[in-house]
């Protein structure tokens, strides 16, 4: 047995409501995904809200057992996967993940979403690490930048940004998922819930200063994930920075390999003083697209003299 | 001395309330506190619980039934109290980050002065005729932005930076004091010590007129509910002390039951009225199957929506 009980799933070939159940794809400290089907034979991701902390599912059971100390904050704890549901279900874009149900089942609650084929950006970085080109960093992020800030416009926050978070679709669209760390600028209410955030991808606030946290909190892990492309590694944990800093600035490590303005923004974007950062999306966005053009002109000019230049050797 | 009096702390939209609030008077002089424990930093309340138990205990000692020097008082006492919090945050070996602090308002009276002292960004204003006669300036990073023109008030209003104050007591750098003028308060004057839970929200000039001629005991409510409405789902914790002065008033004007009349009382007894500490969190109100039924029929409603 593991030290810290963990839930079991429920098994493949369980009829949840109007779907079938296939796998699990992912768990956390606060719920459950799966792979499932509808009637349609469509394939869905099922999350099941079920946090280690208070509710257990044993072996060969289907119903969790919720000890009824943990009833009250149990049912609270739903609060978070209701504010999730809601937002998603508010929010309509391409780069972020569609929810098509959400019910109640199992003394817990369920929501669906799309599913999406394709692989995680954590997965691109590890196949192609070292390799990544700046275009394509500049290109992803800024279609999630897009869907990011359609996140932001609804008043909520992700808060789990990260590679494995990233969603590539097979035509390269990226898509923003798992919004189970996110939070509608409320409450410190459940305690007992508090999302584990992911160490290198967590900005200083989310650990030290809850009742800080903003846009720029987000804008702190779209920096760590794009640094994450530059090298396959992640950026040292802002608390262990707060400490004792660490951090080699992408413009010292990698200058020369990208332009030096996608290494400044990276780090402008890491920076432990969230005021320092780019406060909004919106500003990001500017400098990251803004300077696009001129490194296309740039590498345009580039060729067309080195162009020139074999023309008069030859 | 003659006076109103009226407290009143709420936890706003918060788990917890991280302010706290006294008077206490003595025949001849009153103190008021009103300290709001830092958000950011763990035992925000204990070092507000400190600083405001502080203030009162050392006026309680020194008021027999006066003060020798108000201002001295003012000092000493808060310079003790910022070292009490952090005594308790090295007691604990709690490192610099997780510090205790808080901010801290203080005001005495006596022979109809005011001196009022403060750090951080909890204000207290002297309102006459409906307006605004005196008030602190924040230790505030949105302030010293103001001041130096790189932000209009109005801008400061949502600024990611409105919460953050650079003096306060605990924390490691000694604490910036600034000290009032002796204020002679005239009869009908109010003084009010808030935090930025009352403030924030709250126009200076609604304030002032608010409290214009009306009992501190029934303005103050009202106005802490319109602070609530117009702060919304994140409404910070509330705090205030309200005080007129009512020197000069025959007892017909100022009247009712909350007047304080401090001739009678003995020379070195006091009255001191400060909420019990402890962890003054705000019930969680159950959530019922209705409620989680509503809350999915809602997303359910939004996803239909957003499908079509």
């Amino acid at each position: 047995m593991p030290p810290s009980q963990a839930n079991q799933p429920l098994p493949p070939g369980y009829q949840l409501e109007n779907y079938r159940i296939e796998r699990q794809l992912s768990a956390g400290g606060f719920s459950i995904v799966y792979l499932a089907y509808d009637e349609a034979d469509t394939p869905v991701a099922i999350k099941e809200y079920l946090p280690n902390s208070l509710a257990l599912r044993t072996e060969g059971n289907i119903l969790p057992t919720i000890p009824e100390e943990h009833r009250s904050t149990f049912r609270h704890g739903m609060k978070c996967f209701f504010e999730e549901g809601r937002a998603l279900a508010h929010l309509s874009h391409i780069n972020v993940v569609r929810v098509l149900n959400f019910f109640r089942a199992n003394e817990t609650v369920y929501m669906v979403m799309q599913y999406e084929r394709g692989r995680t950006l954590q997965e691109h970085i590890h196949k192609h690490k070292g390799e990544i080109k700046e275009a394509f960093i500049r290109k992803v992020f800024a279609r999630l930048l897009n869907g990011l800030r359609e996140v932001h416009t609804h008043k909520l926050l992700h808060l789990d940004i990260k590679p494995a978070n990233i969603y590539l679709r097979i035509d390269g669209n990226p898509v923003l998922l798992d919004f189970g760390a996110a939070r509608q600028a409320l409450e410190n209410e459940v305690q007992n819930l508090k999302p584990m955030y992911t160490p290198g991808y967590a900005a200083p606030e989310q650990y030290k200063a809850p009742d800080q946290l903003g846009p720029w909190t987000d804008i702190y892990a779209v920096g760590a994930s794009m640094y994450a492309c530059l090298g396959g590694t992640v950026p040292q944990p802002a608390i262990d920075r707060l400490e004792n800093d660490r951090f080699v600035p992408a413009a010292k490590q990698w200058a020369g390999k990208y332009s030096k303005q996608l290494l400044d923004t990276i780090d402008w974007c890491l920076d432990l003083d969230y005021v320092e950062r780019p406060l909004s999306v919106f500003q990001l966005q500017k400098v990251l697209s803004e300077q696009h053009h001129v490194v296309n002109e740039d590498t345009w000019i580039d060729s067309l003299s080195q162009r020139l230049r074999g023309l008069v050797k030859k | 001395m003659k006076f109103t009096i009226y407290q009143e702390s709420r936890v706003g939209k918060r788990r917890n309330n991280q302010d706290r609030l006294a008077h206490c008077y003595s025949r001849d002089a009153l103190l008021m506190v009103v300290a709001d424990g830092m958000g950011g930093h763990l035992h925000g309340e204990v070092a507000a619980q400190i600083a405001v138990q502080y203030m009162t205990e050392v006026f309680q000692r020194e008021a027999k039934p006066r003060l020798a020097d108000p201002f001295m008082f003012l000092a000493q006492g808060l310079a003790k109290a910022h070292q009490a919090v952090q005594d308790y945050s090295i007691g604990r070996r709690l490192p610099e980050a997780e510090s205790p602090r808080t901010t801290c308002v203080a005001c005495v009276v006596q022979d109809s002065v005011a001196y009022w002292a403060h750090a951080g960004d909890s204000r207290l204003y002297v309102l006459r005729g409906g307006r605004v006669q005196a008030k602190t300036r924040d230790h505030s990073t949105v302030q010293a932005m103001i001041d130096e023109g790189k932000l209009t008030p109005d801008q400061a209003v949502n600024h990611p930076l409105r919460n953050r104050v650079y003096s306060c007591l605990g924390g490691q750098q000694a604490p910036h004091i600034d000290y009032s003028r002796k204020t002679t308060l005239q009869e009908g004057d109010a003084v009010i010590l808030c935090s930025d839970g009352v403030w924030a929200p709250l126009d200076d000039l609604l304030l002032a007129k608010s409290l214009q001629e009306v009992d501190v005991m029934h303005a103050v409510p009202p106005l802490l509910e319109e602070a609530e409405r117009l702060a919304g789902p994140n409404c910070d914790n509330l705090s205030v002390v309200a005080m007129r002065w009512g020197e000069n008033y025959g007892d017909t004007d100022l009247g009712g039951p909350s007047t304080v009349e401090t001739e009678t009382m003995a020379f070195d007894s006091h009255s001191t009225q400060m909420p019990e500490f402890g962890q003054r969190r705000a019930p969680l109100p159950e959530l019922t199957d209705e409620d989680i039924e509503s809350a999915i029929d809602e997303i359910r409603a939004a996803i239909r929506k957003n499908s079509n």
